[in-house]
């Protein structure tokens, strides 16, 4: 399947995470990101799921858990990532018994990887794992498009994160305490749905941390202004 | 319903006839043949009296978008080879990998002797090789520097095809074009190279990492430089282009009659 | 033994009425009559150790080496049959290489040994195969490092992760002996083969459980342990070989290597000292070769 590397819309303001779907395919066109703080990581998403320009679902959960403390963020095709999730969240599983110990983010980062790049002529999956353990605290890895690994200190990824490229490095700082950190991500993603017709609904987040994964919610009526409880 | 599994859930053939089997079509080659997603851009390499420099800057770019920006392009093998790849980024690591089990492997016989940068080349461009003809290619083109097995300086590519050359200075993409005439001007042939010193090359590889950073829309001012020696390696992975030549700009009014 | 005549040591996979697998107990006396072998875990590494026998004088010296590389991280040695060492040694590094091909990370030396374990139990099972004639020590250290994925590129945050537990240490050396009966356990010192009572005598009075044993002082230990434990195989002439590894910060930087020729000749005189010498020479000669401070192998 042809598809460009430009990294620029296409006629039809697809993005190229896109041009990989097959025809009907549902896409997570998307805005995803997952960043690094004082006590571990937190990942956002929005909601989005399009066919096209129908939107199928408004209240899409991009964030996906593999593991207790050990999350990813999905874009590209939905059936691809969900499947590559699973495959992922199974061998997790199968660690943690088998040996006794959890897995590490870097476990599941290459367990991913693997799944991502051998299958790279098969696959539209753009992923960002985050997760946290007691030895290597908060973690983020990218895994774009080709299949390659990317240790960051934060990851943006979808097609909504092109629009947020600047405000991310404007206002990015490391060791920021959680509510700096929640206010980064939900800065940068209403940016994002602000920005690009294929990434909107909801914010969500996932704090992970050594108390465990909490979710947060932020809806669009109230200016995704306070925590929906 | 009947006992074949294969026809579970389809129409019955008695009724709408039989399955047209040729939608799931299973002949025909497979296609592994791929494309760069995440690439990096040029490797330049040139050779001197003692030794190689080799210079990759540290971006890697998603189409036009700089993505990543601390991505290391050199990698060492054996604290005595480096390899600079440029191309895609996953294949990179797929062959940072290989080369760590070929290391590994290497390592089994404590036989006191191990694989040069001549050594290293040959087995990378025929791992090229193999996978062009098994058309799954590696989309990489690489430059090894180092020594040869009579501890001369050794400086050589190998590409997404298999191909090889061997020069006193290489470069890889942009570079080829680019950084390729102003190395060569420092170096063009071994009696050149044996009269170049460490820092006349280091001063060249230096200098074309800044044209390329002018004049390639693909690169960035952050890069990764190494010498290799017969003492070893000596690579810098956070380096940033000095004396830039921007201020001229000033000089410069509108596109042709414009004064002011 | 009141079964001996019975037929229950016929074969593998069949239990004598009073619980016994003969097969494996014989193997057990294959191990028994090997060169000796021993692992010491320090506190900066791990060093290997073995008695070579020496069986013609028509070998080279220095080679066929007994001491195996499993990973860039891991050693192993074994004392027994050595072809059944050497099958041992092929299937641990498949076992390292597929699990660094799986997780895109070295594996532990824990790891290891359970899956060697493993792998060396299933050989009591079956009738069509008989169990391995060796007790393996299998050496690692496990990086005190935070690990990157195999051929990730990046780094993370410049300040490091959030969220650390802190004051908490991890990875360290790892010393574990594996019998033919697939039994594994971790030990401070282990020996096997011929002479391992004697050596295991001798550890016992390193006090190594305390975790004060220095890697330079376990290498001598260890020469030392080889040398006293080959009394008990005296008409046999002997090469000693010896490999080690120590943590990032020492001499191999966690890698597994052969101990420097130099370290190995100077540990062997020392050996050969304290043998010959009574215990008031041999307490004498140990102070006289202690390292200075400054003299203590660091890079």
């Amino acid at each position: 399947m042809e598809f460009g590397t430009s990294g620029m819309l296409n006629e039809d303001g697809i993005h190229v995470d896109m041009d990989r779907l097959k025809k009907g395919e549902v896409n997570l066109g998307t805005s995803i990101m997952a960043i690094n703080f004082k006590d571990g990581v937190i990942l956002g998403a929005d909601s989005r799921t399009t066919t096209g320009a129908y939107i199928a679902n408004r209240v899409t959960d991009k964030l996906t858990q593999v593991h207790d403390t050990i999350w990813c963020c999905r874009s590209g095709s939905a059936a691809d990532t969900q499947a590559v999730a699973d495959m992922v969240h199974q061998n997790l599983g199968m660690y943690g018994i088998m040996n006794g110990r959890p897995p590490t983010t870097q476990t599941a980062a290459a367990l991913f990887q693997e799944l991502c790049y051998e299958n790279k002529d098969r696959l539209s999956a753009g992923l960002i794992i985050a997760g946290w353990d007691e030895r290597h605290g908060g973690q983020v890895y990218s895994i774009p498009l080709g299949g390659s690994l990317h240790k960051q200190s934060y990851a943006i990824g979808g097609s909504g994160s092109t629009y947020i490229y600047g405000y991310c490095d404007a206002n990015w700082k490391e060791g920021m305490d959680e509510e700096a950190a929640v206010n980064f991500v939900k800065g940068a993603l209403q940016e994002a749905i602000k920005w690009d017709g294929s990434s909107g609904g909801v914010i969500r987040m996932v704090v992970l941390t050594k108390k465990g994964a909490n979710r947060h919610l932020y809806l669009p009526d109230t200016q995704y202004a306070v925590r929906h409880e | 319903m009947n006992h074949l599994p294969q026809s579970w859930g389809r129409p019955r053939d008695d009724i709408y006839g039989a399955y047209d089997h040729s939608y799931l079509q299973s002949n025909g080659p497979n296609q592994h043949t791929q494309s760069p997603i995440v690439t990096g851009t040029s490797v330049i390499a040139l050779k001197f009296k003692d030794g190689v420099v080799i210079a990759a800057d540290n971006l890697a770019s998603y189409g036009s978008l700089a993505r990543f920006t601390d991505v290391k392009r050199l990698r060492s093998f054996a604290d005595s080879s480096i390899v600079g790849f440029g191309g895609d980024v996953s294949d990179m690591q797929y062959l940072d990998r290989l080369l760590s089990s070929l290391d590994t492997r290497e390592a089994y016989c404590s036989s006191g002797h191990s694989l040069n940068a001549q050594n290293l080349h040959t087995y990378l461009a025929k791992v090229f090789y193999k996978r062009r003809s098994e058309f799954s290619p590696l989309w990489n083109q690489v430059l090894v520097a180092g020594l040869d097995a009579e501890s001369k300086p050794f400086l050589a590519s190998a590409d997404l095809l298999g191909t090889t050359f061997s020069a006193p200075s290489l470069a890889t993409g942009f570079g080829a074009h680019l950084a390729q005439p102003l190395l060569r001007k420092v170096a063009p042939d071994e009696d050149a190279v044996a009269k170049l010193s460490e820092e006349e090359a280091v001063q060249a590889v230096k200098e074309s990492m800044k044209v390329l950073f002018y004049r390639d829309a693909r690169s960035l001012d952050k890069y990764s430089i190494a010498v290799v020696t017969k003492a070893g390696i000596r690579l810098k992975e956070d380096e940033k282009l000095e004396n830039q030549s921007w201020a001229f700009a000033d000089k410069i009014r509108g596109y042709g009659t414009q004064v002011n | 033994m009141t079964s001996i005549g019975t037929g229950y040591d016929l074969t593998n996979s069949v239990f004598s009425p009073d619980g016994r697998n003969f097969q494996v107990e014989y193997a057990v006396k294959a191990v028994e009559n090997g060169g000796t072998s021993i692992g010491i875990r320090c506190k900066d590494g791990v060093v290997l150790a073995c008695e070579k026998v020496i069986t013609s004088k028509l070998l080279k010296a220095g080679a066929n080496k007994r001491i195996a590389t499993i990973d860039r991280h891991m050693g192993a040695v074994s004392s027994g049959l050595v072809p059944d060492g050497r099958h041992f040694t092929s299937r641990a590094r498949e076992e390292a290489a597929s699990w660094r091909k799986v997780y895109k990370s070295p594996i532990t030396t824990a790891d290891l040994a359970g899956r060697m374990g493993g792998y060396m139990q299933a050989y009591t099972l079956y009738s069509s195969v008989r169990p391995f004639g060796v007790t393996a020590i299998v050496a690692g250290w496990d990086s005190e490092l935070e690990l990157p994925v195999d051929g990730q590129v990046g780094s993370g945050p410049s300040i490091g992760s959030g969220g650390k537990a802190k004051d908490k240490k991890y990875g360290g050396p790892g010393l574990y002996m594996i019998e033919p009966s697939g039994i594994y356990w971790g030990y401070y010192g282990a020996a096997t083969g011929k002479g391992r009572q004697t050596a295991k005598a001798e550890m016992e009075k390193l006090n190594l459980a305390e975790g004060k044993m220095s890697l330079l002082d376990g290498v001598k230990e260890a020469a030392k342990i080889i040398y006293v434990a080959h009394a008990d195989n005296k008409d046999k002439e002997f090469e000693l070989e010896m490999t080690w590894i120590s943590n990032l910060e020492g001499p191999t930087k966690g890698r597994h290597q052969e101990v420097p020729k130099e370290l190995l000749e100077d540990a062997e005189k020392l050996a050969k000292k304290a043998l010959d010498g009574d215990d008031d020479d041999e307490e004498e000669t140990k102070d006289e070769n202690k390292p200075a401070e400054a003299d203590k192998m660091e890079e």
